[in-house]
């Protein structure tokens, strides 16, 4: 006899986030990207509807990076010391879908840029590149409440995600995103109940919970893995079961934690499954959006997703 | 061992100390108390003192400024006697009030005259921050008076764990028992002078407070509260002579303490439980003491549950920038215009503003999150005259000093309303659990009862807004003030009500919420205004 298995019918759904705006809706992509719109849990697609895979998104930044490995830096040999060069290599070469720009050279330690020219060089990647865009800060506070208004406002219409809010500093960054019709990302600290509170401050704002997109903070492989993956596991959980105020889709940010991780220092094979174990982990409690940094580990956490969605 | 005469003025007051004992040491066994908020570390500066005369010796310390170096002026707890000494006592490093040293004279065991009609007795709340006495004539069951005091054990720390911490140091436990004897004394000092009252005509007194505080009071050793499985070494403490708590009444004059249920839960709690009179209702009830040691009950004639959490003195107006206790002065009604930010509020007894108390901050925290002042995290969105930034976040003026004719604005920061943040969250937390446990919804509760000295009035509408309370039925609170005061009064005047109190005591069931990994979890949860889970309260809307 068969065995039947129990299914579980969950009352909340997922919000859908749309990255992007083509000609249509008011900018110029030529692509968008859908995440999250799920009243399920990762792949048990026979609970409920799972309408768009896990994303993959290439981390860039606009300046070279200093930290990066020499294994990691080789994968965009020519291109990581121009900014522009290296997006289009990610799009024409690696077929990136979606782009995730770290401005970090505003940050007060590594360079300094003004918002004017960080909102130019917004400017000039919208144009070298069609696929949509997410900008992040550098993380200095200060700084980035200069950066983001102005990175905001040079791809306002483009339906960006920008970020990261955090609960300390949020209203300067949501004002913007509100004023330029972009999306955010909120970030907590791997705390369930911070990740919640933002959300709520977030749209006592004026902005959607629609547009929001968690950050929950993760670790890599062998450093916190299973901690930020209980975490996202709960909030999902909640959000199922109809707290609209968590029911916003993930972005983990892997390759920024998996190349921090000294096992994926030791040989570039080595990085590249840290990288995409940490990714492909961290699908199974929910990841919708996964920032990338090697093209390999990219390549295989996409062939992942494409076997398991193929039914 | 050498010894020294240390004299301190202006009280010229003459004791004799060992060589190296420290001038606060000396000034405590003399009677007189400094401000020590860091507990003789010197790591906060508040005793300073001026060597008039004689030899001492001191530790560098970055405190002390050249120029006040150069004027004799030495940190009390980092210095030690050397010879003899004459020390002069600034007023600012005083504790608010000095402790009446004098004693009385009351030699006599037969007393003269005809004396059966001059019978009074005091009921006190032990507070681990502050301190309530009441005068009650016996025999007309009469209340005279009460006083309150802030609780002079504050300058060894602001909790029941660092005071006993501190009492397991060489003297601590006679320090704290003498700083709490001595508040005590202050309080019937005071009261009998003003009620023209005979010292000697005081015969009985009551005391209940959370059961570190008794100990204190009777000089036992606390240590064992704070170590698992958290057995203090009495719950039931039997009578004693007045005299021998070091309590200045009739030297044959009885002290009793309301029995406590736990480490945790003490005399307060039953106390509360009797006076509030929920041991007799048919209906669910539950009683909030709102305290540093903030005490929950729940059940009614059937069954009592009951459980403890700290929330800190935020409420009774210590630890908070423009804090104050609920005395005259205290602003305790806010509300705030919501277009131009201004405040108008009403202080008790109707006096200029010196102040914020526990009723005042909880009106303000309501008003500022209704206004917009402030977000559901408790930091300050908007700008404004009244709104600048301080050392401790964001600030925003409730009374200029201009207005109010007083030497600095009367003011509440962004660290004041996370202390806020905590003790409510604490409250509402513990009763979240306490029910939890029972299995039952907050919904199944037909009355709350909430006690609690912050102030003559409480708005619950408003606590209810800033989460301190449950979301319930407005219809279902009732305000009983101090009901651990109340309660210790009832047993003062009625032996049955003693009774009651021991029965309430032995069968009444604990839990311990720091042994409870859920706890941490409500606790979080309960860090927003009003908080985290907003469909927990549905009425609540900004």
């Amino acid at each position: 006899m068969e065995t039947q298995l129990v299914l579980e019918k969950w009352p909340g759904v997922v919000s859908t986030v749309i990255i992007g705006a083509k000609k249509e809706a008011g900018g110029s992509r030529g692509n968008t990207v859908t995440i999250g719109g799920q009243n399920s849990l990762p792949l048990l697609f026979k609970e409920g509807a799972i309408p768009h895979k896990p994303k993959i998104a290439f981390e860039i930044w606009d300046i070279a990076p200093q930290d990066w490995p020499e294994e990691l830096i080789s994968a965009y040999a020519g291109a990581i010391n121009d900014p522009l060069a290296w997006a289009e290599k990610c799009v024409n070469e690696f077929k990136a879908e979606l782009l995730c720009v770290k401005m970090q050279g505003t940050h007060p330690d590594f360079g300094n840029k003004t918002p004017e020219s960080a909102a130019k060089f917004i400017s000039l990647l919208l144009n070298k590149v069609k696929v949509p865009l997410i900008i992040t800060g550098s993380g200095d506070d200060a700084k980035d409440n200069l950066i983001l208004p102005a990175c905001s406002e040079a791809a306002r219409g483009q339906r960006c995600l920008l970020g990261c809010a955090v609960q300390d500093n949020y209203k300067t960054l949501v004002a913007s995103v509100l004023a330029d019709g972009h999306s955010i990302i909120a970030e907590s600290p791997i705390d369930i109940n911070i990740a919640k509170q933002l959300n709520i401050l977030i749209s006592d704002m004026g902005l959607n919970l629609e547009r929001i997109v968690i950050n929950p903070t993760i670790g890599a492989l062998g450093y916190g893995l299973e901690y930020a993956y209980s975490i996202m596991e709960r909030a999902r959980l909640a959000a199922l079961s109809g707290d609209k105020t968590l029911a916003s889709p993930f972005i983990c940010f892997i390759g920024q934690e998996a190349w921090k991780a000294k096992e994926a220092r030791v040989s570039v094979e080595q990085g590249i499954i840290w990288e995409s174990l940490t990714a492909t982990s961290l699908i199974q409690s929910g990841a919708d959006l996964l920032i990338m940094r090697h093209p390999c580990a990219a390549q295989q956490v996409n062939n992942y997703i494409e076997k398991l969605f193929k039914e | 061992m050498q010894k020294f005469k240390v004299t301190f003025l202006p009280d010229h007051l003459t004791i004799t100390a060992e060589k190296d004992k420290t001038v606060l040491a000396a000034a405590i066994s003399a009677g007189i108390y400094l401000n020590s908020n860091c507990a003789g570390d010197g790591t906060c500066g508040r005793c300073k003192v001026i060597v008039n005369q004689g030899q001492v010796k001191s530790q560098p310390n970055g405190i002390i400024t050249a120029q006040e170096k150069k004027n004799n002026v030495y940190l009390a707890c980092l210095t030690t006697i050397q010879s003899d000494l004459e020390i002069l006592i600034p007023d600012s490093s005083r504790m608010d009030k000095d402790i009446q040293t004098d004693s009385l004279r009351c030699d006599a065991t037969i007393e003269p005259g005809d004396t059966p009609g001059k019978n009074f007795g005091f009921c006190f709340d032990i507070g681990t921050t502050t301190i309530s006495g009441q005068l009650v004539n016996l025999n007309s069951k009469k209340i005279l008076g009460t006083k309150t005091a802030y609780n002079q054990q504050a300058a060894f720390g602001s909790d029941v764990i660092t005071r006993i911490v501190y009492a397991a140091k060489t003297g601590g436990l006679e320090k704290l028992h003498n700083a709490l004897s001595g508040t005590m004394n202050q309080i019937i000092q005071e009261l009998v002078s003003e009620h023209k009252v005979d010292l000697n005509a005081v015969n009985r007194i009551v005391c209940s407070g959370n059961t570190t505080m008794m100990h204190l009071l009777l000089s036992m050793d606390p240590a064992h509260i704070r170590r698992q499985p958290y057995v203090p070494p009495a719950n039931f403490p039997s009578v004693l002579r007045a005299a021998e708590a070091g309590i200045q009444i009739n030297p044959q004059g009885l002290l009793s303490c309301v029995p406590g249920v736990s480490g945790y839960l003490g005399g307060d709690a039953i106390a509360g439980v009797l006076s509030s009179g929920i041991y007799q209702k048919e209906e669910l009830c539950i009683l909030i003491d709102i305290g540093t040691n903030g005490e929950i009950v729940l059940g009614n004639r059937d069954f009592l549950v009951a459980c403890a959490g700290s929330a800190g003195p935020a409420f009774e107006g210590s630890g908070v920038t423009s804090g104050m206790r609920a005395s005259s002065g205290a602003i305790q009604k806010v509300s705030i215009n919501k277009n131009d930010f201004s405040v108008k509020y009403s202080t008790i007894q109707d006096k200029l503003p010196r102040g914020i108390c526990g009723s005042g901050y909880i009106d303000l925290l309501s008003e500022m999150l209704a206004s917009g002042i402030i977000d559901k995290s408790g930091k300050i969105k908007v700008t404004g005259k009244r709104i600048r930034s301080s050392d401790n976040g964001g600030e925003f003026v409730v009374c200029f000093k201009e207005e109010i004719q007083a030497q600095a604005d009367i003011v509440i920061n962004e660290a004041d309303i996370e202390n806020l943040k905590r003790s409510k969250g604490a409250i509402y937390s513990a009763c979240a659990i306490l029910v939890k446990h029972l299995a039952l919804e907050f919904s199944a509760i037909s009355k709350i009862f909430i006690a609690g000295g912050f102030g003559t009035y409480l708005d619950i509408e408003k606590a209810i807004r800033i989460g301190l309370l449950p979301d319930l039925e407005r219809s279902k609170f009732i305000f009983i003030g101090n009901s651990s005061l109340a309660g210790s009064r009832e047993i003062l005047l009625s032996s049955q009500a003693r009774r009651m109190a021991d029965a309430l005591a032995s069968k009444m069931t604990y839990f311990e919420l720091s042994m409870d990994s859920e706890y941490m979890e409500e606790y979080s949860q309960a860090l927003f205004f009003p908080h985290t889970d907003l469909a927990k309260f549905p009425t609540v809307k900004f």
